[in-house]
């Protein structure tokens, strides 16, 4: 349980940041809540840690119709957004981990881990939301769906770092809300929901079912999921899954009515 | 003597130091020059061992030695894992230790250990226990088992007789180590002679003891050649007479250390000190071994898996008739013992049956190495006798507490054993169940709740032992004990010797020796300290208190038996002025010229009669029908304790139990590949219960004394767990609508069966 050799650089702005990590095998860590335990188990072996918790890139901001959430912002800071609409994302945030993950876990480096069973991408995905994603290179902007490849997967370069979480503001008389099932030793989602009710449209994304989160097709769950490619393991088989993210998504989309208005 | 202290609830005396951080584990002791440990696990569940690579681990900066099998001076030829601390030739599970890396840091021993190449030879994985029983499995272990004595581990739990001959018409294999049976009475007429039978297969699986703490072991050796062993370790004597087996040494060699314990419930008596010990004598250097979380999960030795096929009746008003099992315990790589003898003897239950036939197989495979958990083999048997006990009842419309009630046993009733019953509180604790609110409730519950019961009981345990009092010229008291101080032991004992001698509980200290100079003890299992050195603890009390009165009698001028010890006062009994203090009489003993021997006392036990606790469950759950999730909504446990020392120890350990029994019931197991290897090696896997899903636990104390425990107690540690389980399960049964018969109930099993 102790990493393998490694260095540690701590960047002092974006432009430090890429130029450390243009060394091969480098690593940017934020939070250290996936990183560092990946790390000890010596499944991870950067030849060097890049730190750039220290970037200007945390707080939630709301400009120009568009909630902005810097990708430093740790899960407790999104327990305090409040907007009509968007109570997922607190809601969400408040059931990760425990209380000293939600003080270092940030949104940026939990959606970068590309963890199957993440919470929050299920959430991002429902409410539509947009990564800016800046390299030597330039700048470029990703749904959650095209960051997401696979299990621990992402369509990053090794340069890249997400500069900003975009969430739409949904119009007045929306709800949204997260619900899940987790798995009872890892707290990670057996299932997941994100559900997001506006006056003209519902939509639901899912995690923990599959190799990425994905946003459900329209229409009702029970039917949309007989499509799904859903995975199994020894613990809940495909079956039991395939079930379950229809209850979640059931359960999600009726809270996220619920909240409509309200 | 005076009891007027007994049964006050009182704050534990390790309390302080734990709180405040200032106990000191075995990991956490400076030693000069100590070198640092890290095992090479076996990858392979079965395989021989052709040959290990060491270069690259020696060339690793820090890297001290890489030690294989043949380079510890072990003096044994077995397969144990005393013995055998790192395999020799064959790996017989995944996670088994094969090479021990010795180095300068912790992060050296790292680095080495995982340049250590092992080539195995892979050999067919035995994983399925009843197909290892059928003549012409596989065998899980080729090199065959020699004749050298091995460690009795066993009797540390129970006594337990190994019943009447094997069936000779049986072919099984030879994976099969042990074959148990109890037979009485004409089993097959007593079925047919019965109103209502029912009959499952129960099966639960490896269960890990989970304690805080990994398994931690320093070990040095002193100028003058003695072999010091600091360790969390429940049982000192053991760990000596273990490791002078190991390594041929005399007892005065080994000097044994029992430092405070993070946690245990069986899991710790003998793996990491062979390791340590044997890198210790081969390097001449100072080592420590602390397994990390995962090493623990895959390389010591939990609870065995276990199939139990039962099969019991019943007369229309509720009398039972016969009992027929057949319990299949996996013991993995453990050819010393199994818990085949104490479950084919626990599925009977605290109650009474007019025949029984009942077989008990241990059976080696490819997993772990089975170990001991707070009542092995107990919650399993429970789980299945129980489960069937609320079928019985329901088919026959009665009251299950009813049903258990006409059939509990009581003082003189013979058991499965062949013997008669000790005093046993299986009555009382029923009916202070039956009489709890909360079972009257169970017929006007919300749908999806239900009210289960269960009873389990446990036998208890004896070893003699001994205890010394010492009133020091301060006039407080030390009493010094070898027993590890496991479930609040020394509390009890603290307020034992108060009472016996006459002196506040506050202000008397326990120390545990070490087995250079503490007086014997047994490890600390078997729910036995309390009542074995706890009556020795009595005694030494008793003996010190003599001693004050002799020299209180010379000063005062009044006869011994004219005199009584109250609050480290002594005074003639009816005449309270004339008094002389206890602190008083130490300081006119302790000098140069006194004329008192020293207050000190000696004393001894050696317990014949048992003396089992029994507990009973009303278990309240809630079940999520669409995905399957059970909750714990309340829980209510009475115990028969004899008598409660101090309460809130009693009533934590009651708590504690039922806490491991949900474990049982809802979250715990570790799960294998198909081919042997852990799957569940982590807290991310393995699931236990936590703070925020353990409900408010009701604790109903029964006290029926023992009449050899000091002041009635007994031991009560692991009677709790075991009928837990069972009553959650029978809660599921209660409100879901159908059984499950095989644990952990998880949400998938659940939603399953709700479907099935």
């Amino acid at each position: 349980m102790i990493p393998a050799p490694t260095r540690y650089e701590r960047a002092t702005d974006l432009d430090h940041a890429f130029e450390l990590l243009a060394e091969p095998d480098a690593k940017a860590i934020a939070g250290g809540q996936s990183l560092i335990p990946v790390m000890k188990l010596r499944i991870a072996r950067p030849s060097v840690v890049v730190d750039i918790s220290r970037l200007e890139l945390r707080g939630v901001e709301e400009r120009g119709g568009e909630l902005h959430i810097g990708p430093l912002t740790t899960w407790d800071d999104l327990t305090g957004v409040a907007h009509p609409g968007l109570e997922a994302i607190a809601e969400c945030a408040n059931g990760i981990g425990d209380v000293q993950v939600r003080n270092l876990g940030t949104v940026g480096g939990s959606v970068v881990h590309a963890d199957p069973a993440s919470d929050m991408p299920a959430v991002l995905l429902a409410l539509g939301a947009r990564l800016h994603v800046r390299s030597p290179a330039g700048s470029r902007e990703l749904t959650v769906a095209e960051l997401l490849l696979g299990p621990f997967t992402t369509s990053l370069g090794p340069q890249e770092l997400v500069t900003d979480v975009v969430v739409p503001l949904p119009a007045p008389g929306s709800g949204s809300a997260y619900e899940s099932v987790e798995h009872p030793a890892s707290g990670f989602a057996l299932a997941g929901a994100a559900a997001l009710v506006t006056p003209g449209r519902e939509t639901v994304a899912l995690t923990g079912v599959s190799a990425t989160p994905f946003a459900l097709a329209a229409g009702d769950p029970r039917s949309a999921m007989a499509e799904a490619e859903i995975f199994g393991d020894r613990f809940a088989s495909e079956e039991y899954r395939r079930e379950l993210a229809v209850v979640v998504a059931e359960r999600a989309l009726a809270r996220a009515r619920e909240r409509r208005g309200s | 003597m005076s009891d007027v202290l007994i049964g006050v609830a009182r704050p534990r005396v390790d309390a302080p130091d734990k709180v405040t951080g200032a106990t000191r584990y075995a990991a956490d002791g400076h030693v000069h020059g100590l070198l640092h440990a890290r095992p090479v696990l076996s990858t392979e569940a079965h395989a021989r061992i052709r040959g290990v690579d060491k270069d690259a681990a020696l060339a690793t900066p820090g890297v001290v030695a890489v030690l294989l099998a043949s380079d510890l001076p072990l003096a044994t030829t077995g397969t144990d894992r005393t013995a055998e601390p790192l395999a020799r030739a064959e790996v017989v599970f995944a996670g088994q230790p094969v090479a021990l890396v010795v180095a300068e840091t912790e992060a050296a021993a790292e680095d080495g250990a995982e340049l250590v190449f092992v080539d195995f030879e892979p050999l067919a994985a035995v994983v399925d226990v009843e197909a290892a029983m059928e003549p012409g499995a596989a065998l899980a272990r080729m090199v065959e088992e020699t004749d050298e004595e091995g460690g009795d581990l066993e009797s540390i739990h129970a006594g337990v007789d190994h019943g009447q001959a094997d069936d000779p018409q049986e072919q099984l294999s030879g994976n099969v180590l042990d074959r148990i049976t109890r037979e009485s009475g004409d089993v097959a007429s007593a079925f047919a002679a019965s109103d209502a039978v029912v009959e499952g297969t129960f099966r639960t699986p490896w269960i890990h003891q989970a304690y805080i703490e990994p398994q931690v072991c320093t070990t040095w050796l002193e100028p003058s050649g003695v072999l010091v062993v600091s360790t969390s370790t429940q049982g000192s004597f053991v760990t000596r007479r273990e490791l002078a087996r190991a390594f041929d040494l005399p007892l005065e060699r080994i000097r044994v250390i029992a430092e405070p314990i993070g946690g245990s419930f069986g899991g710790k008596l003998t793996l990491v000190e062979p390791l340590a010990a044997g890198a210790t004598l081969a390097l001449r250097r100072p080592v420590r071994l602390t397994l990390t979380r995962s090493e623990d999960f895959q390389a010591t030795n939990p609870a065995s898996a276990q199939v139990t096929q039962l099969k019991i009746g019943a007369r229309k008003d509720g009398t039972l008739t016969a009992i027929e099992g057949r319990m299949i315990v996996d013991r993995g790589s453990n050819a010393g013992w199994g818990v085949e003898g104490l479950t084919s003897l626990l599925v009977a239950g605290p109650y009474r049956w007019q025949a029984h036939g009942i077989r008990g197989y241990g059976v080696q495979t490819n997993r772990f190495t089975f170990g001991a958990y707070r009542a092995p083999g107990a919650p399993t048997a429970a789980f299945a006798l129980e489960s069937l006990l609320d079928e019985l009842a329901q088919t026959l419309e009665l009251d299950p507490i009813e049903m258990r009630l006409r059939n509990a046993v009581v003082e003189g009733d013979i058991g499965v054993s062949g013997n008669p019953y000790p005093t046993i509180g299986a009555v009382e604790v029923l009916e202070r169940l039956r009489d709890h609110p909360l079972w009257a409730e169970r017929h006007s519950l919300a749908e999806d709740e239900g009210i289960g019961m269960a009873a389990g009981h446990w036998p208890g345990g004896n070893e003699p032992a001994a205890a010394v009092c010492r009133v020091d010229a301060d006039g407080t008291m030390t009493v010094v004990t070898s027993a590890a101080d496991m479930s609040g032991v020394n509390s009890g004992f603290a307020v034992i010797a108060a009472a016996a001698f006459g002196l506040s509980p506050d202000k008397v200290r326990i120390v545990t020796a070490d087995t250079s100079s503490g007086p014997y003890s047994g490890a600390s299992g078997g729910s036995k300290i309390t009542y074995t050195v706890g009556t020795a603890v009595l005694r030494a009390a008793e003996s010190a208190r003599e001693k004050v009165l002799a020299a209180a009698s010379q000063e005062l001028e009044i006869a011994p038996d004219d005199l009584e010890v109250v609050d480290g006062v002594v005074s003639a009994v009816g005449a309270p002025d004339r008094s002389i203090t206890v602190e008083e009489l130490a300081q006119k003993a302790l000098r140069f010229g006194g004329r008192y021997e020293p207050i000190e006392g000696h004393g001894g036990s050696a317990q014949t009669t048992g003396a089992p606790s029994v507990a009973a469950h009303l278990s309240h759950v809630r079940v999520d029908r669409e995905t399957g999730e059970v909750t714990l909504i309340r829980h209510v446990i009475a115990q028969d304790v004899g008598r409660a020392l101090n309460p809130a120890l009693v009533e934590g350990q009651m708590r504690g139990g039922v806490a491991q029994g949900m474990g049982w019931a809802l979250f715990e197991e570790l799960g294998h590949d198909e081919d042997g290897r852990l799957l569940t090696g982590s807290f991310l896997d393995y699931a236990i219960p936590t703070a925020e899903r353990v409900p408010e636990i009701e604790t109903l104390i029964v006290e029926v004394p023992a009449p050899d425990g000091p002041f009635g107690a007994k031991g009560i540690g692991e009677a709790p767990v075991v009928g837990a389980p069972a009553a959650i399960a029978n809660a599921v049964a209660a409100a879901g609508g159908t059984r499950l018969y095989e644990l952990p109930m998880t949400p998938p099993r659940v939603w399953k069966a709700l479907r099935s």
